[in-house]
This record gives C-alpha cells, structure tokens and sequence, in this order.
C-alpha cells in the first residue's frame, strides 16, 4: 500500500505545520529506507538482472494501477510480484532475496512518484516504508530457503511456510509505517482511518502467498511459459482489488449523491448528514467501535435524513412552531426511510438504526421499525440521535442562529438518561474535548438569543 | 429458442447427453489415457460446472468448468503430443454428466440444450485447435515461451465457436439481437480469461510436477472466483439502491407509482433489440430509472406557486444526476430526454442521443397505457402520429416489434 497526499501548502518564511508533520515523517522514513538499501548492497550479493529489473517493472506498473480501497489508502497487487522476486532470488544460487527485493522496491517508488506535481512527501516517505518492508521480508525469505541447493516439490510446503511469514512480515510492517504517517499527517481529521483494514490486510497476506509459490512453481519448472501464465495472475490480484473498491464506492456515491440532493434543498441542512456522519463516527471511536460497526453507524447516520427528501420543503424549512398535522407529517420521514430503502438488502441494518434515531433513550419519542415505545434503542440509534441532536442544534436554522457548543453540550447533558443515552452522551463529550476543535457560534448560549438574532439581522453581539 | 418449436427442443435435449455419452465412449476406447484418468477428469468438469462463477447482463453463465476445461488438454499432453482422444471423451463425458445433473436440479430445456451445446461446441474447438498444434509445429514441449502459442490459438478458436453458436442457438427472445451476443462476449472477456489462465496455469505445472499443481492453481482461482463473485454483488447492489432512490418521488406522491420501474424494462428491451452494448444498455437502466427523479423538486412552495414544464423536471433530474459519481454520464441523456427527435425544417439534433430517444418513447408508452388509459395498440399508434418529429421512427419501429414480440398487440390485419 501506499500514500497518496495533497499538495503541500507552501508559505514563506516559516513552514507550514502541515509541513512540519510531513517532514517529521519523510524524513525518518527516508534516512530508514536509505540505511536498510546501502546495508543490503554490502552484505548481501547482488541479484542478476534478470532476477529483479523484469520484476520491477511489473511491480510498477501494478502500483501506477493501484486502486483507491478505503479513504486515501491505495492498494494493489504488487505484492505478488516482489515476493515471487523473493522466492526465485533466495532459492537460485549466488543471489539473496533481500538485496533483490529492496531494489525492487527501491525502483518501484522512485517511478511511481509524481514529480511533475512537485510532490515530495509522498514519494519519500514511501520509497522508505517500501524499503523497510522489503528488507524485513528478504532478510526472512533468505534465512528460510537460502540453504535450500536445488528446489524440489517436497520443498513447497516449506517455500508456503517461508513466504506466509515473509508476506506477514512485509504488509505488517507497511501498514504500521503507512498508518503511522497517516495518523501524524492528517491528525484527528482522519478518523479510523480504514474501517476494513483486516480483510485487506489478509488479502495482501494471501497474495504475498500466492506470489512465493509462484515463484517456487517457476523455478521447480523452470518453463518460461508458467512465468508469462503468473503474469496473468498478477493481473487476477489487481481484479480482485479492484472489485473490492468498487464494491465501497459504488453505493456510497449513490447514497452521497442523494443525501446532496436532499440537502441542496435547504441550506441550511446542508452538509448536515456529513457532519452527522462524523460526529457518530468520533462517538463510534470513542466507545471502541471496530471496523464492521464503525463503517454501520456511518451509513446509518447518512442515511438518517434520506426521508425528509419526500417530505414537503415548506415544512422542513418552516419558520415558528409546526401545528399538528405538519409535525405528523415531518414525524413520518422516519418510516418514509424504510419504504425507500425496503429493496437495498445490504442497507436494513443501517435502515434499522436510521428510523429509530428519533426514538428516546427512555422509549418516548417517534420512529420506525428502530423505535419500540417503551424500550431504548439500539446503542448505534443513540449515537446517531446524539450526532443528530448535536448538529442540529449548533448549526443555523431558518428560524433561529447556530448555538453554541456549550449551551448544545449542555442540553445534551440536560436531557442524558431521558431522550440521550447517557454513555453517548459522555463518550461524545471526552470527543470532542480530544480534538480540541469548536462548533456552533461561540457565544450564542440562549435559545431566545438565537432566535432573536435570527429575527433581527441588525442586532449584533459583543462579548 | 422460443422461436422454435418447444417439441423439437425437447426431443433435441434429451438427445445431447445420448450423442455426448457416446462419443466420449466411443473416443475413450482409443485414448491412450488410462480409464480411471478419464472418469476423474469427466467427473472433475462435470461437479466443476455446477460451481457458479459469475453470470453475465446477457444471461451469460461462467462456471468453475471453463477452467477444468482448459486445463484438461494440458494435463493429457506427454512429451509427444497431445491424448487428443482422451481429451474429447472427457469433454463428452463431462458434459453429459452436467446435462443430467442439471436437468435434476429442474432447469429448463430451452435453457440447457443452446448453453450446453455452445459449451461443448467451444470445448471441442479448443481441445482440437491445441492438439492438432501440438501433433504439427509444436510436438516437443521445451517449456520455452513458444509453449503457449498453442494455448493462445486454441483460445481464439474457442472464443469464436462460443460466439458463432451463441448467435445462431439463442434467437429465443427476440429482443436479442446478435451484434449485442457479439460484444456481450467482449464486455465479459475479463471473467473468461481470468478463469482459463488459472486452468492454463494449472495445466502448465501438472506437466512438471503432477498433483502439487492443484494446490498453487487453487489459490489463485479462488482470487478469481471471489473478485467476479464481488462485481456480481456490486451490480446486483448497486441497482437496488438506484431501484430505490428512483422510488422517491412516487413514494411522496408526485409522480405514477412505478413510472421509473416500468419505463427502465421497456427502455432496456427496446436498446437490446436495437443492438445496444451491454454497457449502452446498463446506461439506458441508470438514465430509465432516474429520469423523472426531477420530481422531488415539486414539494418546493416556489415551485408550486410559478409552475413548471416537462423540461423543467428533465433540467432538475439532470442537476441531481450529476452529482452521482457513477451516474453522471447519463446526466446529458437525461437532460435531452423531452427534446424533440427533430425540429421542423431541421436536420437531427446530434446532442440527442440514442439513449435519450429511447428513454422518451418507453416513458412516453408507459404515461399513455398507465396515466391516459389507452390500450397498447392505442399507444403505439399515437407514438406513431408523432414519430420523425417528437419520436425517433427506430425506436418506435422496435417497440412496434417488441409488443409484437410479446404478444401484447393484436397484429394489424389487411
């Protein structure tokens, strides 16, 4: 895997803190990277061209067509290529798979940086954690199978074995550096930051798998023809790949798609369900979610609004109170949800927690198939209520200003154990304090105040 | 096959794994290949078969057995050449056991005689096309990279046969046409590949290292078969949620209750008849379902107060399209789906495309029958007063076949 990033901001005089994380991570990485691909070319004897430069190119251009599996992480299949460099290089005589794989990884992220762009953390910290990976990975494919003289059939059962662990080795290690970097970069802005990084770490395991046994079948066989065959397989990995990201992206640009729809309506709801959405995840984070239910209570919380596209806009962007018959109406959003999405059978349990987000933690409140009066809700309804609740109260309305955090925390608090679950309440609360970062006005404390700002343009605050 | 007669279909049917049965015997007893490597390779490709691997927008069915298949004239080659007896009876065998097995699992047999004979007739073409190489040019198998020549052609001879039958068994439902069976075969390429380089690959090793190749081949296979499994899923998916989201405005009351629905299976059918790839026709879906989810718009109080126009509604559905990553090309199509075919004393307006043709005669056929009341045929002929000016007198004449086709109207009698 590697990293993909935006365009440093450049300013003059002093660098820019996103900078200074940038170079607080390319920096180590590079020096790593540079330290292991020296040392391997004094101890380790030097691969044959053949053993490395074909496979170096595979490998870039397997990276150029790396695809996008989760927010900014993307993957593709060249581990299969380094580690059947790997295996092929250990067992031949005179070479080692280290010095073989660090080159290949070496060339593979010098090419595929993007200097037109005049990127410079990406390409450096990658070529560094590429490195280091593939050094770690050799350095065990060598110590497994370079006494193996002349590779038999019986000997694939200890290449599987050695490849596994190097495999193992190498994506454990990449993701570490990768996540790491992410994490120091982008901060508390990139929350959980890959939600299905067990499958895709397995997935790349398996690969680094296939690829040592490929390399083992080759030089067993030694026919050409079975190597221009694990080209096609390579080719296979890359497929797979990429019918996972399609798999994630297709349904959520769908669904990102509509919500927008619904919120163009009405500014002042828009970008609401984004934000919802983040806030649930940051309570998510909080109460230790994992990947899987992390990834439910996003899309529930982008789904939550999806029936106010069929209610009348009159009444969503109403000023004053609603009478009767109208809050019946905006009550029935929360059915109208599960009449939408009725056929999406991958979305019911999301659909589930979308229609109970106006149920209460003591079972008053409204809802669909998620609300039973009476009963609490399910803790992934809470939190979306909470998010909800949260937003929506310091962001502006028709009809009254953007509260402030405070006076909306403190509503929270007011209300925990009646309409809010009070763990959520509190897991959103020791949240928001870690990032550290404001929301709402600042000094709006009153609901009165609110509305009469909301009324009266000319008033102005002073505090 | 629905244009033939059903008795002749079924008498055929039964007949296949009678003749396939019987020449696998019958090449079994000049095979040089041991009789029980025979039965494990017949009895391999046929429980192969019943793997599902993927099935096609063309209702294409990919298995497990396309891999076995291709492996199997490797797996029966020695130094000298190619077992091409033994290679035929397995396929026979094969195949005849897949008949029966697939016959007791209840499925029909306009379904199993044409994909069944298509497949057998590939096989075949393959089988000898990579024997007859390997008796001629390439006899001694170094291992070089001249090994796969034979593979390579016998995969073009295969391919062809597959498209040749597909085109002249399938004429069943009419809508059909046999330039979209051509690139259907292109469009699903990927899967086909993917699925006969494993069994190549499998094939290549087991020559040098016999069963240890099963286990190498497996896992790559297994890759292959859980990526095609994943873009089955996606699209079947991602339907359901356009399916869904195109419910919007009929579920708030401001459009016909299945409008979207009905015009996409009307929209569809008339592009496949048309000829339309695989992938026009999937666009033609996108742009049926969504073309009226302008609608939403109708609840705004402006909006009801100053009123609005057919092209209005085109406009907003277009806007929202847009900001659809997936959908976004069909946003134009969307956008000139009320257009006039042709203005008067003008020549076809280029910026309306097929896809927005089609989508304003199928919405047009499915407002008059379900919102007017008007009979099919009363439909139709109303389409008609308005075709080369308002309508596209193609798609009209294809829907005109397609109702035909069905059944729907009463022909028109001298």
């Amino acid at each position: 895997m590697t990293l993909n990033s935006d365009k440093p901001v450049r300013r003059r005089g002093r660098l820019h803190p996103s900078v200074q994380r940038k170079l607080r991570i390319a920096v180590p990485y590079y020096t790593l990277g540079l330290i292991a691909l020296v040392s391997a070319f004094f101890i380790f004897d030097p691969p044959e061209w053949r053993l490395w430069i074909p496979f170096a190119v595979l490998y870039v251009i397997l990276e150029v067509f790396s695809v996008e599996v989760n927010d900014r992480l993307f993957q593709s299949s060249s581990i299969m290529v380094i580690m059947t460099a790997g295996v092929v290089a250990a067992v031949e005589q005179g070479s080692d798979a280290t010095f073989a794989m660090a080159l290949i990884a070496a060339a593979g992220s010098a090419v595929i940086a993007d200097f037109k762009e005049r990127r410079w953390f990406q390409p450096m910290a990658n070529f560094g954690q590429l490195v280091l990976s593939a050094t770690v990975a050799g350095v065990l494919l060598d110590l497994n199978l370079g006494q193996v003289s002349s590779l038999q059939t019986r000997d694939l059962i200890r290449v599987a074995v050695a490849s596994s662990l190097a495999a193992l080795a190498y994506v454990t290690i990449n993701s570490i550096l990768v996540r790491k970097a992410v994490k120091t970069v982008y901060g508390n802005e990139n929350l959980q930051p890959w939600s299905q990084m067990n499958v895709l770490f397995s997935g790349q395991v398996l690969m680094g798998l296939i690829g040592g046994l490929l390399g083992a079948a080759y030089v067993i066989t030694d026919r050409p023809a079975v190597l221009v065959l694990i080209v096609g397989v390579y080719g296979i990995g890359h497929m797979s790949l990429y019918a996972f990201s399609q798999l994630r992206e297709s349904h959520l640009s769908a669904i990102r798609g509509f919500v927008k729809t619904l919120e163009a309506k009405d500014m002042y709801t828009r970008g609401h369900t984004e934000r919802v959405a983040y806030f649930a995840q940051m309570i998510g984070e909080e109460l230790g979610f994992t990947g899987t239910q992390q990834e439910t209570v996003k899309w529930a919380a982008l789904i939550h609004d999806l029936g106010k596209l069929a209610v009348p806009t009159e009444l969503i962007r109403k000023k004053g109170r609603l009478d009767d018959n109208e809050y019946a109406e905006m009550k029935a959003h929360a059915h109208l949800v599960e009449e939408i999405l009725a056929e999406v059978d991958f979305l019911q349990p999301m659909v589930d927690i979308a229609s109970g987000h106006h149920s209460h933690y003591d079972g008053n409140g409204y809802g669909g198939r998620g609300h039973t009066e009476g009963q609490t809700p399910s803790l992934e309804a809470c939190i979306v209520a909470v998010a909800d609740a949260f937003d929506a109260m310091t962001s502006a309305r028709s009809y009254r200003m953007a509260l402030s955090q405070q006076y909306a925390l403190g509503e929270l608090r007011k209300h925990s154990g009646a309409q809010f679950h009070p763990d959520v309440v509190d897991a959103f609360e020791k949240a928001l304090n870690k990032t550290g970062r404001r929301w709402g006005a600042p000094h709006v404390n009153d609901e009165e105040m609110a509305r009469r700002l909301a009324e009266e343009p000319e008033l102005t605050l002073r505090g | 096959m629905a244009s033939w007669n059903p008795r002749i279909v079924t008498a055929t049917s039964w007949l296949f794994p009678i003749v396939t049965a019987v020449l696998g015997v019958y090449a079994a007893t000049r095979a040089s290949t041991t009789a029980f490597a025979l039965l494990v390779a017949a009895a391999g490709l046929a429980i192969a078969s019943l793997i599902d691997v993927a099935t096609s927008n063309s209702g294409n069915r990919f298995t497990t057995g396309l891999a076995v298949a291709a492996a199997i004239p490797f797996v029966f080659s020695g130094v000298d050449g190619v077992d091409t007896a033994g290679t035929l009876c397995a396929y026979g065998l094969g195949l005849s056991a897949v008949w029966v097995l697939r016959f007791s699992r209840g499925e029909e047999h306009d379904v199993l005689l044409p994909t069944l004979t298509r497949r057998f007739g590939g096989y075949v073409a393959y089988g000898l096309v990579y024997s007859a190489m390997r008796v001629g040019v390439f006899s001694d198998l170094s291992g070089g990279w001249e090994d796969l020549l034979p593979f390579a052609v016998a995969l073009v001879a295969w391919l062809i046969v597959e498209v040749v039958l597909r085109a002249l068994l399938i004429l069943g439902p009419r809508e059909l046409s046999r330039n979209y069976l051509a690139r259907a075969i292109l469009h699903d390429l990927n899967v086909f590949m993917g699925l006969v380089l494993t069994g190549a690959l499998f094939g290549e090793l087991f020559i040098e290292i016999g069963w240890w190749a099963a286990p190498i081949a497996l896992l790559p296979y297994s890759f292959a078969h859980s990526a095609f499994k994943r873009f089955q899923e996606t699209k079947v998916t991602y339907k359901q949620t356009i399916r869904a989201l195109a419910r919007i405005p009929e579920v708030s009351g401001l459009a016909i209750d299945g409008h979207a629905d009905r015009t996409t299976s009307i929209a569809a059918s008339i592009a496949k008849e048309m000829g339309l790839g695989p992938s026009q026709v999937e666009d033609v879906e996108y742009a049926g379902l969504m073309h009226d989810i302008g609608r939403v718009s109708l609840n705004e109080p402006n909006i009801i107060r100053m009123g609005y126009t057919d092209d209005d509604i085109a406009r907003w559905s277009a806007e929202i399209i847009a900001e659809s990553p997936y959908l976004e090309r069909v946003a134009d199509d969307v956008r000139h789906q009320y257009d006039p075919f042709r203005k008067p004393g003008e020549q076809d307006d280029p910026d309306i495309s097929i896809i927005s043709r089609i989508i304003k005669v199928a919405a047009a056929y499915d407002w008059k029958v379900h919102q007017e009341s008007l009979s099919p045929l009363q439909a139709l002929e109303a389409l008609h007063a308005g075709a080369a000016y308002d309508y596209d007198p193609e798609v009209v004449a294809s829907l005109r076949r397609l109702l035909e086709g069905r059944g729907v109207l009463m022909p028109v009698r001298a």
